[in-house]
């Protein structure tokens, strides 16, 4: 556990980057910092591990004020990751996530093996190991920064705009990987970022500073969005608060109607039963049949027209989009988005197997929220992995 | 071209060119040893930069053979005293490598220094594991035309009769001879090739990822 208590960092000139911050980041959880520049996140987190000594007030580390800790040997025990990961470019990728072991005297044989199958777990191949940072992309490099943090698995780790300089999609991928990392080994983490999005995707609990370092609002991020503390936090939360709030909200109590499946590869004769059973629900392009393979699993719709016209068997290609599924542990805004953007007008669900259960309408989806907020029940909703 | 002449003076041309190599490059290690340091410190104080420069720029503006009649006088060697070569060379080599050091303590990257100090690198740690082994590009760079402005310069002491290889220049002059002078360029040449060569080489092997680098 990470405690600020009335932590101040004051300049010279007399400004003040942080300003009388008490936080709490708890074990195993993760706590974002967010803010607009200026609002003292970074020079928050680098107080923890005294890259930057605070004016007043203490930081305590499981209890310890760091003040009093030897600091190399703080520094050590605290992974760290930055914005452009920091490696080193004139050692290879295995000896930089070695790093720690080999400040902290490991034998070559055991720091090296350790370096190794953080390689795996951090999603590189085993044939990066030998290669110099410059050649690899600037996510992978990221990567290597989170493997060179953990390798001395650490229980507390800070990491500074990690993703920010990567492009959206490697950025999101980064993202869910990280958040299934941190599922593994529960680590207690601070994480500082500008982009309230991942703030609100990572984020157990979420700081949001204001600038000159005051604490605006310390919550978790389905609280920040429903009740935001005052006019700052609900702007820097930004619009759509209720929808993305939805992501917080389980899938799993919406009221699932059956959805009538063909087969790839079946007669058009049955694909034209379904799409008359499943008509109901048509959003304007006819009405559309869900195919799917041989174990059930989704592959897209077919037109009940073309359907119609011809002769032959069902097939697996040239279908309209399916968009995804909301598998069991999938978020309300998920269901929504699906349902709305369904050229059939429904989302479909499958279970752990991909395996086709139903289908919801966004309409479906509408009644089911009215009655759980008239029930005042939002709140209790199992809270999505997100 | 008197071929028999080269033959006739074998042992000389080679004793020659052996005090050559070590005049020329005796200085580029002791300057190498002192900039080091000193870069060091105007790289860590940056106010000690702008006067390094000067000093070093004045210095390396002194000519060489004022340089070489200048230092008997002020270190008390004799003016014959092939310590005067070397002493005269090294200030020139340390006041080109100074700024390189610098220059190339400068070009590790500010989140690379971050992400080093963050891990529990401490200050002489990192000096000697991260920031010297990234510098290592830009000082050799340095190297290489301290090395080869040494080997050159080695020859004008020739004047005052320490000269290595410069040596065959006088000759050739006093002879009016020009066998001597031809053999005397063609070994500089071939001694500046080699020299920058193994220098080029030893980076080679010192930094695998410069190379790795520009394959991608």
């Amino acid at each position: 556990m990470i405690e600020f208590e009335s932590v101040t960092k004051r300049y010279s000139d007399g400004t003040a980057a942080v300003d009388n911050l008490d936080l709490i980041a708890p074990d195993g959880k993760i706590t974002v910092l967010v803010g607009p520049s200026g609002c003292g996140k970074t020079t928050s987190l680098r107080m923890i591990n005294r890259m930057i000594e605070p004016t007043a007030g203490r930081i305590l580390v499981d209890g310890n004020d760091v003040s009093k800790v030897n600091l190399v040997k703080l520094r050590l025990g605290i992974g760290y990751v930055i914005q452009q990961a920091g490696l080193f470019p004139h050692r290879t990728v295995l000896d930089n996530i070695a790093t720690v072991p080999d400040l902290l005297g490991w034998d070559r044989k055991r720091s090296r093996a350790v370096a190794a199958e953080l390689l795996e777990r951090v999603g590189l191949p085993a044939n990066f190991a030998g290669r110099y940072p410059v050649q690899l992309s600037g996510g992978q490099q990221q990567r290597v920064g989170v493997a060179r943090a953990l390798a001395a698995d650490p229980p507390l780790l800070l990491m500074d705009e990690p993703f920010s300089a990567v492009d959206p999609i490697v950025r999101a991928s980064l993202q869910d990987e990280f958040l299934r990392l941190q599922g593994d080994l529960g680590k207690t983490i601070v994480f500082v970022t500008h982009d309230i999005d991942e703030a609100i995707k990572l984020g157990d609990y979420v700081a949001i500073l204001r600038a000159g370092g005051r604490l605006a609002q310390l919550a978790p991020p389905q609280e920040l969005l429903a009740e935001p503390a005052d006019d700052f936090v609900a702007d820097f939360v930004g619009r759509d608060r209720g929808i993305r709030g939805l992501s917080f909200l389980s899938s799993s109590g919406l009221p699932i109607d059956a959805e009538p499946v063909v087969a790839a590869g079946s007669p058009l004769a049955a694909a034209r039963d379904g799409a008359g059973a499943g008509a109901g629900a048509g959003a304007g392009a006819g009405p559309l049949v869900l195919v799917v393979d041989e174990a059930g699993r989704p592959l897209g719709w077919l037109d009940g027209e073309v359907a119609g016209n011809g002769a032959g068997t069902v097939p697996a290609d040239g279908l309209h989009r399916l968009g995804g599924t909301v598998s069991p542990d999938g978020s309300m805004r998920r269901a929504l988005d699906l349902a709305l953007t369904s050229p059939a007008g429904r989302a479909v669900l499958v279970d752990g197997e991909g395996v086709v259960t139903g289908s919801v309408t966004h309409e479906a989806i509408a009644r089911h929220l009215t009655e759980q907020l008239r029930a005042g029940r939002t709140n209790d909703l199992s809270r999505s992995p997100r | 071209m008197n071929w028999g002449w080269i033959s006739d003076n074998r042992d000389m041309i080679i004793m020659l060119a052996r005090q050559h190599v070590y005049l020329a490059l005796v200085p580029v290690a002791v300057g190498l040893l002192v900039a080091l340091p000193l870069g060091y410190l105007a790289a860590r104080w940056r106010r000690f930069y702008p006067p390094l420069l000067a000093v070093s720029g004045i210095l390396y503006s002194i000519p060489s053979l004022a340089m070489f009649v200048a230092l008997p006088g002020l270190l008390g060697t004799k003016i014959l005293d092939p310590l005067n070569i070397v002493v005269a060379l090294s200030i020139y080599t340390v006041a080109l490598l100074a700024r390189t050091v610098v220059d190339g303590l400068a070009s590790v990257p500010e989140h690379v220094l971050q992400a080093a100090t963050a891990m529990g690198f401490g200050r002489i740690r990192r000096l000697i594991k991260v920031e010297l082994p990234i510098a290592v590009p830009v000082v050799v760079a340095g190297l290489r035309v301290a090395a080869v402005a040494n080997i050159s310069l080695v020859s004008v002491g020739a004047v005052i009769g320490v000269g290595g290889l410069g040596q065959l220049f006088t000759s050739g002059f006093q002879l009016d001879f020009l066998t001597p002078i031809y053999v005397g360029v063609g070994l500089l040449v071939l001694l500046a090739l080699v020299v920058d060569t193994l220098l080029v080489l030893g980076q080679r092997l010192l930094t695998p990822w410069v190379r790795a680098g520009r394959a991608r």
